[in-house]
């Protein structure tokens, strides 16, 4: 992202290095970023260097210095690594299922739809509702007794379902593919309509036909958009939280155990802190490289 | 037409009353009020189910003789323990918490973060009846290396909810009282939508089942958790082959809260569940014409149940230590405690409160206080390794795996016990 | 020749799937509508009804009558509406020193700022907490607030919308002798309202959903939020369902207003930000 994106760097200013214009331009764009700079500067990554010496203690008050003894720990712990797989199935089902579907939605409304600004805003309505109340609300619909979806079921005839205990994690990728879906859709939306339409043009006159067109001119110039989708994505469904916590309190058996949840636990449950904060560090790693790995993937598809 | 008037009229009314006054608030509010802990307050966690009259009218009293202002915070528990945690660790603490039951008093101790309040019992537990008018087995969960932690201010237990009315139409004339009888009434209780019995998705509600078939969840002085073992197995596989053996009960779905089988209740479409006291408001006000009878808790090898309920403890932080020995005093006072019955049904943990007269003559209370007769403390104090809310966790993940997911109960509890064992040793 | 479809009744088809994804979107939230104007009867009943016989707007008053829910939701929109002005503020400026200035450190600085969108909200609460907690502002305001004033996801975006701008209506400001500053308020920021818009719009909804923060960082009733108010109702051991959801209604109102005067910057301000 960062690197594709680089390309639209500001014009190159053809002054020699250190020229007052540049030192001006410097200055003037240190006292731009200046507030934003101090303030991740203390509420970013001071929590963080504060997190990192925690993850080095153990103890209900973090005061038993064991190294990276929490670290070492984590890669043994059979739990961790379980709802480490959990979040993987998780976020990766969550993601491709709702770039499928929002690629569809959107290639659809890109054409002269009527009504198409409604449809856009009752799609982008669940992502603007509250967690709290999303989670609660399917909880309610989804209750295998007195839920109104089993209801309308059996009312049509179709066999009653026990959608969190025979499939939890899917039906938990289920509620955030409804969440997420249509702002997928809106982030695509948006990439089609940057795509110039002289493409699409010179493709026609080339006699290309419709997939063919979407083959060869949609996908390859909605690429960018596809990369940011996922790594925002990943990076959302990784440090999912509610869902876990309001919903089915990570059960039945760990089956919906995500990543998040699990640290929630370890430090407001069972108050290890130290744990907790050096398995919040290994998150961090592996978003910090699925994210550089997407880009590089990404980079090479663009190119 | 006139009710939607109404409501915005209060939208309205309550919209420009309340502008002003917290942006004033906030500008004028000095650093020393804003930790909660200034001398004229002092701060009080609670459960938010739990903000009884009986127990309001008892804070504003102690508000007038102290002269001091109570910020009384209600939470649910998951929020409380949240709220708490993250109050420890800034070292600014609120004087008194309500705890769960679960033993928090004691795992708070481990760590040196709960006062002991061994002096103040010293001083005037004789006059206030703590804790020899307390029932036993409910301080277990409260005392670590000799020290008192905690005050039990609820004592509840399950046992036996049943449908009278749906009883009478399958010919059954009396409740059952053992697991045999259990399984033939919910296997006639059984037909069409109607199930029996409705299993409750929280594990907490498996432990009378443990302890009837003569089972500890924790042997201090083996170390070990559910002794002996093949029995525990036997008492969750029942508990498991009611569901996916005889089918008299629903799959219960697995969530962060266990009102499935109370919603079935209300609702006529089981016939039997296993709850306590909390149950009694939420049904009244669902079903307020339900005929609803109680009976003693299940026996098998033993009739048994587990306490449940809350109690209060003193943060080792708290500003306030002696006020908030005082209020603890004047909430768990005999008077009290039977306003609070009277008011919410909710059942106590005083002697003297068993032996009341009106407890006893209540149809709903009084079933409950002769159940708490054979109540057991299920965490046996537990909490005193340390460990208690991963080893729960762990026995969470057990119960689940064989009640919700269909999983073996012997494999189970084997899984459990080697978990366990490598969290407390043994 | 030019086919303008896949296949014959594309189109059609294309619209059934956009109308059945809608209505799969939009069912379950019109329950939540039917769940607040239910009677308890019907609620508590074992067989769930779809739309109540009676439409109960009572619920509404008891809601209102039960909580300070007006209190929660003045300091709901306060804590919500001054993270966005601040949001406003802070994102287009570093947005636009990244977009259109030149100096040492740039990118290191953006993959710095991009780098903070990776560490959950979770990660640093205890520490903000404990340092808020000794400054004295659990409880104000600025609690509320200080923790969410801008973040890499704005800049990121008004980055990206900025990048587009030409760089000669900056020059010819500059050539008018007018400062940095009055450039960036008078000539760049009003190019910006589709990205803007939208900012506002994703910011105010986060910040009005916030639960976990203004549930640790308040401790008297009057200063709770309307989502940490509404976790009252959800009362112990049982949940009175017409209530919470109609919590909930009155929970969206003000994201339902904002997204119906923003919603037509939507695309377009995504649209230009060069995700292309």
């Amino acid at each position: 992202m960062v690197a594709t994106l680089d390309r639209r760097a500001p014009a190159p200013v053809r002054t020699r290095r250190r020229s007052p214009m540049r030192r001006r331009q410097a200055r003037t764009a240190f006292a731009f970023l200046a507030p934003a700079l101090v303030f991740f500067a203390l509420l970013f990554f001071y929590p963080l260097a504060n997190e990192f010496v925690t993850s080095l203690f153990a103890g209900a008050r973090a005061d038993e210095f064991v190294g990276l003894g929490n670290y070492t720990r984590a890669f043994g712990d059979a739990q961790i690594r379980h709802a480490f797989a959990v979040t993987l199935q998780y976020g990766l089902g969550a993601l491709v299922l709702s770039i499928v579907l929002g690629l569809v939605l959107a290639v659809i409304l890109n054409q002269n739809l009527r009504g198409r600004a409604v449809f856009r805003g009752i799609l982008l309505v669940p992502y603007l509702t509250s967690v709290a109340i999303v989670g609660l609300l399917w909880r309610n619909i989804l209750d295998p007794q007195v839920g109104v979806l089993n209801r309308v079921l059996a009312a049509a005839g179709l066999p009653q379902q026990q959608w969190l205990t025979d499939h939890p994690l899917a039906t938990l990728i289920g509620i955030t593919v409804w969440q997420q879906t249509g702002y997928v859709t809106v982030l695509f939306l948006a990439g089609l309509q940057g795509i110039p339409h002289l493409y699409y043009e010179a493709a026609a006159v080339d006699g290309a036909s419709v997939w063919r067109r979407f083959r060869h001119v949609t996908l390859p110039l909605l690429a960018p958009t596809t990369l940011f989708v996922s790594i925002i994505g990943v990076i959302s469904s990784l440090q999912e939280f509610a869902l876990p916590y309001l919903v089915t309190g990570g059960g039945p058996a760990g089956a919906t155990d995500l990543f998040v949840f699990r640290v929630y636990q370890t430090s407001f449950a069972f108050r290890d802190f130290g744990y907790a904060s050096a398995l919040s560090y290994l998150l961090l790693i592996v978003i910090l490289v699925l994210s550089v790995v997407q880009l590089k993937v990404g980079q090479r598809h663009a190119t | 037409m006139d009710t939607t008037l109404s409501r915005r009229g209060l939208l309205r009314a309550g919209a420009t009353a309340a502008v002003a006054a917290p942006l004033l608030a906030a500008c004028s509010r000095t650093p020393a009020a804003d930790t909660g802990g200034g001398d004229k307050t002092f701060t009080l966690y609670w459960n938010a189910g739990h903000g009884y009259d009986a127990y309001a009218k008892v804070v504003r009293k102690f508000e007038a003789d102290h002269k001091i202002t109570v910020n009384w915070q209600k939470f649910q528990w998951p929020d409380l323990q949240t709220k708490l945690t993250a109050d420890i660790q800034a070292g600014t603490v609120p004087d008194l918490v309500e705890d769960d039951g679960s033993g928090w008093p004691v795992t708070y101790a481990t760590s040196g973060d709960a006062l002991a309040l061994d002096d103040f019992i010293a001083a005037d537990g004789e006059k206030v009846g703590f804790p020899h008018d307390w029932q036993d087995n409910a301080l277990r969960n409260v005392q670590y290396r000799g020290k008192t932690y905690g005050v039990p201010l609820h004592l509840t237990c399950n046992l036996l909810f049943y449908n009278k009315k749906m009883f009478a139409d399958a010919g059954l004339k009396a409740a059952p009282s053992t697991w045999d009888e259990f399984l033939s009434a919910a296997r006639k209780l059984t037909h069409g939508q109607q199930h029996g019995v409705a299993l409750n998705s929280d594990f907490g509600y498996s432990s009378p089942w443990i302890l009837q078939n003569g089972v500890k969840y924790w042997d201090p002085s083996a170390k070990q958790v559910l002794t002996p073992a093949d029995r525990a197995a036997e008492a969750l596989g029942f508990q498991h082959d009611l569901i996916h053996r005889y089918k008299v009960s629903p799959v219960p779905v697995a969530s962060s809260d266990y009102e499935g089988p109370e919603k079935l209740f209300v609702a006529n479409r089981v016939a039997m569940m296993l709850s306590g006291p909390w149950d009694f408001a939420p049904i009244k006000q669902a079903a307020p014409k339900l005929d609803l009878g109680l009976a003693l808790p299940l026996s098998h090898t033993a009739r048994a149940t587990s306490f449940a309920g809350s109690g209060v403890f003193i943060p080792a932080k708290a500003k306030h230590p002696d006020l908030a020995w005082d209020l603890i005093t004047r909430l768990t006072a005999l008077d009290v405690e039977l306003a609070a019955t009277a008011e919410t049904g909710m059942t106590m943990p005083r002697k003297s409160w068993a032996a009341n007269a009106t407890v006893k003559a209540d149809p709903l209370v009084g079933a409950v206080a002769r159940a708490l007769a054979y109540g057991q403390s299920w965490p046996n104090g537990i909490a005193a390794t340390g460990k208690a809310t991963e080893v729960s966790d762990a026995w969470k993940t057990a119960y689940e795996s064989t009640i919700l997911s269909n999983g073996s109960a012997a494999q189970a509890v084997t899984t459990f016990r080697s978990t366990a064992a490598k969290l407390v040793g043994g | 020749m030019r086919r303008d479809s896949l296949f014959p009744g594309a189109r059609f088809v294309g619209y059934a799937v956009v109308v059945v994804c809608c209505a799969l979107t939009v069912i379950p939230l019109l329950y939540m509508v039917s769940l607040s104007l239910q009677s308890d009867a019907e609620v508590f009943a074992g067989n769930p009804v779809l739309w109540p016989a009676h439409l109960r707007v009572d619920n509404f008053a008891v809601l209102f009558s039960r909580v300070p829910f007006g209190r929660f939701f003045v300091n709901s929109l306060v804590m919500a509406g001054l993270v966005t002005v601040a949001h406003l503020v802070l994102d287009p400026i570093a947005g636009y020193a990244f977009a259109k200035f030149s100096f040492p450190f740039r990118r290191t600085l953006f993959v710095v700022v991009l780098s903070t969108l990776m560490i959950p909200f979770f990660v640093r609460m205890i520490p903000v907490y404990v340092v808020f907690s000794q400054l004295g502002w659990l409880n104000t305001y600025q609690g509320l607030v200080v923790p969410f004033l801008c973040d890499a996801y704005g800049i990121f975006l008004m980055r990206q919308f900025l990048s587009a701008l030409p760089d000669e209506l900056i020059d010819a400001g500059r050539a008018d002798g007018a400062g940095e500053l009055r450039i960036f308020l008078r000539i760049v920021l009003p190019q910006a309202k589709p990205a803007l818009a939208v900012l506002a719009l994703f910011t105010f909804v986060f910040q009005w959903n916030n639960f976990l923060w203004p549930l640790l960082a308040t401790t008297t009733t009057d200063m709770r939020t309307m989502p940490v108010g509404l976790t009252l109702f959800n009362q112990e051991y049982f949940t009175q369902w017409n209530l919470t959801a109609a919590g909930s209604v009155v929970l969206f109102v003000p994201t339902a207003v904002l997204f119906f005067f923003t919603q037509r910057y939507l695309v377009r301000g995504v649209a230009l930000t060069g995700l292309k």
